[in-house]
Order: structure tokens, then C-alpha cells, then sequence
């Protein structure tokens, strides 16, 4: 971040001093600039492709996800046991953290240098797959070489793009609502339970935030998941085509179900909301012992667990559990335009197909997407947080309902409007009717 | 970078900045003129390569609807429509501006406010006056870096160090940086504090007043306040004006810690929501490329129209001791 700066500083000093003579040069090179670096990056790009391994049989894939160590410590290995069983492909491995993934991601596309294999989320694929960044998967599927016939079937479909498989499922989770299991004992006051309706969550909160002194339940409603599942149980959803799949009203009702649990007592304060919707996984409120509960991914229990002594459990989100669906936590894609795609697939195939590898990765991405390899996985789990997970979610799994469309174009816009206008209303600058015009305003704008 | 040494305080006097001026006419301009680009070419190239087509490109990008992820052989010609939406239907932007404007309009002054005042205190033969110095100017030394933001951060949380002091005296705290009263003003009290480098400036031009004019001044009997105000700030004018241009641009371009406290956000609800911030997540979050380099375009121009009205209006209150411009 900080190298953008000193560049631009020394700029608008140059503009200022400019003489007639340079800026008439200036708009000669730029009409030349604006002609022919076009034309040369495009040419760049179009002979660069469909080449296959060098003459030595050698083959070099470049690979880049977002985790932490634990996961970059195991892809290596899954990586390094494709390279024993074929030794003439090696890997160029990059990874980092979450946040700036994406950034880097779409800079390294636009340099035209991106990876063979990425990883990316449903906030983002369809933004790739829309402009043709992906390999469209379907052929492989189709003649085998991409095996997804253990999959759950609304799992691999989650990958599909306007009929094109751009993305496969490196796994599967589900909407989770993790809570401190060691302060409700503690304090004598019962579990949350799949099943359980909005108001029963937001009463049960509020006896927790009175007999525990600590805030019941994390204010849910700049939570796109959780705005999703409710959705869904009012028979809508968040889109629809191409266009959103809810009303205005929608959103007032849903800000004012949130403000009603502010009011009661059940939530923190805005300032330690807000600490929570920005923060990242390891920080979430059910760990720093902010609040008892914390809007999650199923699957992220075991890393949550990771960061606190206090026990936790894990359930559905309120109201029908059928709301929910087999999200495909990540998936695996191929960039369009690598050299090696033949090679790449095989490696996708392989990382959620092998039984060796993927009992090596657990459920690190997610529950393993091959429904075989998972009950192998499940069996031999040892670690009681993990084990819990999958149990919960192999449960909820019985109840799923159909999978939604992978978000539109936009959605990673709509998220960022989402928390703005929830916000709007938990510092009380907005009543939830006027956040909800807001929201909904902006996100007509950002999916047009 | 011309502006910035121009008016500077060291050059006064000698010379040195008018070379053309002291040149014999019988020398052979033409071979001069060469070796002068081949010595320079090596930060010619460079300013080429990373300044000059990164941007003449940016302008072209800015009215195209390029995407980042689209390759640039195919980007859409969209004429003015980036410059139309950020001028009238997007009120991010012009929330961006706000902030960006409250926040240079008042960090600025006070930046350099502190700075001039401690430049005063330290300017001074007290023993021990180089330590404190040295220790005024450490905190610019840190300069936009992450981690100081993350530090800035953690001290003005809810439970953070500013407020347990505060506990101390018996005041309740705020949660400062997940307000969004007082998110932005935590950031310029970041700014603020960083005032060494501006400092180290006006020390430099306090030793240049010359002390014959204190003497004149007191032998008349000029109150200090009265040498302050018609000694010391007309002749360290030439600096406060460098500076004023210097910190005016930094303080617009503030993104390191404004990314960092909101986790490149904005937030808590836009509030630190800096024009560059803004200008990043199009670009690079929402992958509107095209219309952040639109963005960049404005901003640069209207760096620039600041600049110019700083230096036409300098001419009325910026005084050069030895008459020149």
C-alpha cells in the first residue's frame, strides 16, 4: 500500500509546472500510448496460449490460494504426493492471506500472468467466470478426467456459470452458528438448537446477555449469509436471474428483527458489532469472549476452536434449517488461458478424488466434496471439534434444501452495501426502513 | 520535482538554481545539451517505464469501461460515461471527497500548527536539545507503515491503552476507531503526531533568520510576540509555504492508515472512506478499473488546481529576503 504513494506525490507538482511545449508532446505520446499498448498486450495474450509441455516432458504448474500455515502446510504435502506419482510435474506455489487475495488475484490476471490453478469463493467466481478467466470444466467432466459423480449433486452445480462449470468444489460447508458451550454450562443457561425460530434465538439472547453478562448472540444483520438463509425462509432469496431476489420491505424487516435485539439487550454494542463484521476469522466475538454466539461457516469450528479454551458447539441458523443449502466452502479453478490445462484438471481431479490426499487435507476446505472419501474422513477424525462439525453438518445435510444460484456479478459490492447500511442502523444514524433504501438502492446499482 | 526545492530555504542567494544564467556564451550548447540527457537517462527511463506510461495508460483506461480481469485488446471505448457517474450518481464518491476534504483541511493545519510550535521550542541552546529532536522527528520516521496503523489501532480500541489512561483520570473512553463520530479524527491525530519531518524543515529555517534582526527588533522593543509575528513568520515564510504545499498533497493522499483501521473498508459506515481508499476498492475490489482511473485522473487535476492557487496566492504572503521571484 504504502509504495503508491511517493510516485503520485511528485505528479501534480510536474502538472503544475508543465510548459505548452511538453503538454503538446504529452498528447502526441498518448495518442500513441492509447493505440498501441492495447494492441501490443492483446497480441501478448492471444499467442500465448495452448501450448503444451516442453520438450523434456517437464511440466510447471503455478498454484495460488489463500489460509494460514496449517493449510499451506498440507496443500504442500498434497501437492508433493502428485509430484511422486508423476514426477514431470512440479509445482510453483503461492499463498497468502484472505484479505488482498482477491486483489492480487485480479492483478496478477491483468498483468497476463496468472496462475494455472487458483482457488477462489462464491463472492467472486462469477465475476471470473463471466469474462471467460475460467476454464470451462464441462468437457472434463464429461469425458471423466474430471470425476464429480461422488458428489453431491447440488454441490458441483454450485460451480456452474451460465452453464459452464467454471469452479469445482474443493469442498463443502454450510451456515453454522457457533456459541460458547463453556459459558452457557457455567452459567447454567441451555444451548441454541437447530430449529429454533428468529424471536426464540433473539429471546434466548437476551437471558444469556442478563445471566452471563456477555451479549447473547453477534448482531447478524450485516451478515449477507444469514440476510441469504432468511431469506429464503420468506420463500425469497438474494437473486434471482439476473436481478435481486427480494423487496425493500424485505430488508426493513430484516434490519428491524436486529434493532428489535439491540433494543432487548441481546446483542453487543455497535461499536463491538462493527469489530466483528470487520474482522477476520481467528477474532471472531465467540472467541475474543465478546459475545456467545458468532454467525460462521460450520466448517470454520475447528479453526475457531484453535483460538479459545472455552468449549464450543455448533447448530443451524435459526428458523427452517431447509433454508440451507451444500455451499461449496471454495472452489478450484483452472485459469482459460493456461498452458498446461490437461495437466491442471488432472491435479483437481486428484486433490478431491485421491482417498490419500484427501484424508490428508480433513475438511480443511471444507467438507470433503466426494460423499466416499468424507465418511472415510469422518471415521478417522480425532479432533473433537472437527468430528462435531462434521456431524452437525452431515446432519443438516438430510435436511438441505435445493442450492441457489451462485451470486451475480456485483456481489461482492452488495456485501460491502449490506454492512454499510446494517451499520447505518446499529449506530442508530439510519432507522431501519431509511438503511434499507439505501441498501437496496445500492445494490441496483451495483448488479446493473 | 522542481516545486520542491524552488522555494526552499537553502538554495536563497547563491546562485545555484539559475545555472543557465552564469553559462559563457561561447560553449557548445548542443554537445552539453546531450551529455546532460545521457547522464540523465537513467531516471528518465525509469520515470518513463514506472511514471509516465503506467499513467498516460490510466488516462486511456479512464474512459474505457476496462475491468481488470478483461485483457485490453478488449475493453469498451465508454467515452465520458466514468466521469458522468462520478460526478452524478454516485454518492460514495462524493462522500469519499467530504471525507478526504475534512480530513486535509483540518490535519493539515494542525500538522503544521505542532510542528512550527515545536520547531520554536527545540530551536533553542538548551542542553539535551538534540535528544529531544531527534525524538520529535521518530515518529515521521515510522512514515505511512502498516504497523504503525495497527499499533494506532489497538491503542484507541474500546480497551485499548488511550482509554485506560483516560480510566486514570477518571474520564470513560469511546471506542475511537470503531466510531464512526470518531474514526476519522483518530486518523488525523495519527497524522498529527507525525509532524518531525515538517519540524525538522522549520528548525532548519529558524537557524537561517538572521540574529541582527532580533537584536534590531529588541533594541526597539518589540514585545517576543511582536519578533515572532513580524520577524520570524516573514521570514520562514518560504518554508511554511514548502511545507503547507508538501503536507496539503500528503494529506490527501492518505490511505496506509485509513486501510489499515478499517480493514480496507472504509468504515466503520464510510467514515474514513479517503478518496484513494475509494479509489483502491472500485479499482481493485469492485474491478472497475476503468472508473477508478477516471477517479485518479480528477484527483490529480485537482492536486494540481490546489497547487496553482497556493502559488498564486503565495506571491501576496510568501516573502524571499533576497528579492527573488
Amino acid at each position: 500500500m504504502h509504495p503508491a504513494t511517493p510516485p503520485t506525490a511528485g505528479a501534480p507538482a510536474r502538472q503544475a509546472h508543465r510548459t505548452p511545449a511538453t503538454r503538446r508532446g504529452f498528447l502526441r505520446r498518448f495518442l500513441a500510448t492509447a493505440v498501441t499498448v492495447p494492441l501490443l498486450l492483446g497480441g501478448a495474450v492471444a499467442c500465448g496460449s495452448d501450448d503444451e509441455a516442453g520438450s523434456d516432458g517437464k511440466v510447471e504448474l503455478s498454484i495460488f490460494w489463500w489460509g494460514g500455515d496449517a493449510r499451506a502446510q498440507l496443500t504442500e504435502q498434497a501437492l508433493e504426493l502428485y509430484t511422486k506419482k508423476n514426477p514431470n510435474v512440479t509445482f510453483k506455489k503461492t499463498w497468502q492471506a484472505n484479505q488482498g487475495y482477491f486483489d492480487k488475484l485480479a492483478t496478477l490476471t491483468a498483468g497476463g500472468s496468472p496462475p494455472d490453478i487458483f482457488q477462489i469463493d462464491d463472492n467472486f467466481l462469477t465475476e471470473y467466470a463471466a469474462r471467460n478467466t475460467t476454464l470451462d470444466l464441462n468437457e472434463y467432466k464429461d469425458n471423466g478426467k474430471l470425476d464429480v459423480s461422488k458428489f453431491p449433486e447440488s454441490l458441483w452445480q454450485y460451480g456452474v456459470v451460465d452453464g459452464k462449470l467454471a469452479g469445482l468444489a474443493a469442498g463443502e460447508n454450510t451456515q453454522g452458528l457457533v456459541y460458547n458451550k463453556s459459558l452457557l454450562t457455567k452459567n447454567g443457561l441451555p444451548e441454541p438448537t437447530t430449529g429454533q425460530s428468529w424471536e426464540e434465538h433473539i429471546a434466548w439472547a437476551e437471558e444469556v446477555s442478563k445471566k452471563a453478562k456477555v451479549p447473547g448472540t453477534m448482531d447478524a444483520s450485516a451478515v449477507d449469509k444469514a440476510f441469504w438463509v432468511w431469506l429464503r425462509q420468506q420463500g425469497k432469496d438474494l437473486y434471482k436471474g439476473n436481478d435481486l431476489g427480494f423487496t425493500v420491505e424485505d430488508v426493513t424487516k430484516w434490519f428491524e428483527l436486529w434493532k428489535g435485539a439491540r433494543d432487548r439487550g441481546a446483542t453487543p454494542t455497535p461499536d463491538v458489532i462493527h469489530e466483528g463484521n470487520a474482522t477476520d476469522i481467528t477474532k471472531q466475538l465467540v472467541v475474543t469472549g465478546k459475545a456467545a454466539t458468532s454467525w460462521v461457516w460450520v466448517n470454520q469450528m475447528p479453526e475457531l476452536k484453535k483460538n479459545t479454551n472455552d468449549d464450543l458447539g455448533v447448530v443451524a441458523y435459526p428458523g427452517d434449517p431447509s433454508a440451507q443449502w451444500a455451499r461449496a466452502a471454495m472452489y478450484w479453478s483452472v485459469f482459460r488461458g493456461s498452458k498446461h490445462k490437461d495437466v491442471a484438471v488432472d491435479v483437481l481431479n486428484f486433490l478431491v478424488n485421491d482417498q490419500e490426499v484427501v484424508k490428508l487435507l480433513g475438511t480443511d476446505r471444507g467438507l470433503p466434496s466426494n460423499l466416499d472419501l468424507r465418511r472415510v474422513v469422518s471415521d478417522d477424525v480425532t479432533d473433537p471439534a472437527m468430528k462435531l462439525s462434521i456431524e452437525v453438518e452431515t446432519k443438516l445435510a438430510e435436511t438441505f434444501g435445493p442450492a441457489p444460484q451462485v451470486p451475480i456479478k456485483g456481489h461482492s459490492k452488495v456485501r460491502a452495501e449490506l454492512t454499510k447500511a446494517a451499520e447505518e442502523a446499529q449506530y442508530g444514524r439510519l432507522t431501519p426502513a431509511q438503511a434499507a433504501e439505501q441498501f437496496y438502492a445500492a445494490c441496483k446499482s451495483a448488479i446493473a | 520535482m522542481a516545486l520542491t526545492t524552488a522555494p526552499g530555504p537553502t538554495r536563497r542567494g547563491n546562485g545555484s538554481v539559475r545555472p543557465r544564467a552564469n553559462r559563457g556564451a561561447g560553449r557548445n550548447r548542443h554537445g552539453e545539451g546531450l551529455a546532460g540527457y545521457v547522464f540523465l537517462s537513467p531516471w528518465l527511463l525509469g520515470l518513463m517505464a514506472v511514471t509516465a506510461i503506467p499513467m498516460l495508460l490510466s488516462l486511456y483506461l479512464s474512459f474505457t469501461n476496462y475491468d481488470i480481469l478483461t485483457p485490453l485488446s478488449e475493453v469498451e471505448w465508454v467515452g465520458l460515461a466514468n466521469y458522468e457517474r462520478m460526478f452524478t450518481s454516485d454518492p460514495s464518491y462524493w462522500h469519499a471527497v467530504q471525507v478526504t476534504l475534512k480530513f486535509a483541511l483540518i490535519a493539515v493545519p494542525l500538522k503544521l500548527a505542532a510542528a512550527l510550535g515545536v520547531a520554536l521550542l527545540l530551536n533553542r541552546a538548551w542542553r539535551g536539545v538534540g535528544l529531544f529532536r531527534s525524538l520529535f522527528y521518530l515518529p515521521s520516521l515510522l512514515g505511512g507503515s502498516v504497523a504503525l496503523a495497527i499499533v494506532w489501532v489497538n491503542m484507541f480500541n474500546r480497551d485499548g491503552a488511550f482509554n485506560s489512561f483516560l480510566a486514570l483520570v477518571g474520564i470513560e473512553g469511546k471506542p475511537w476507531v470503531n466510531d464512526p463520530e470518531w474514526a476519522l479524527q483518530t486518523l488525523m491525530v495519527l497524522a498529527i503526531w507525525q509532524f518531525g519531518a515538517p519540524m525538522v524543515i522549520f528548525l532548519a529555517g529558524l537557524k537561517q533568520v538572521p540574529t541582527e534582526l532580533y537584536e534590531a527588533a529588541s533594541v526597539d522593543g518589540a514585545s517576543k510576540f511582536s519578533q515572532f509575528w513580524n520577524v520570524t513568520l516573514p521570514m520562514l515564510s518560504p518554508v511554511i509555504f514548502f511545507n503547507l504545499v508538501l503536507e496539503t498533497i500528503n494529506g490527501f493522499q492518505g490511505f496506509t492508515a485509513a486501510f489499515v483501521l478499517s480493514n480496507g473498508t472504509g468504515g466503520p459506515v464510510d467514515s474514513t472512506l479517503m478518496y484513494t481508499l475509494n479509489l483502491y476498492i472500485s479499482g481493485f475490489t469492485n474491478l472497475e478499473m476503468g472508473y477508478a482511473s477516471a477517479m485518479a485522473w480528477v484527483f490529480l487535476l485537482a492536486i494540481a488546481l490546489i497547487t496553482v492557487i497556493f502559488f498564486s496566492t503565495g506571491r501576496f504572503w510568501v516573502h524571499y529576503s533576497d528579492g527573488e521571484r
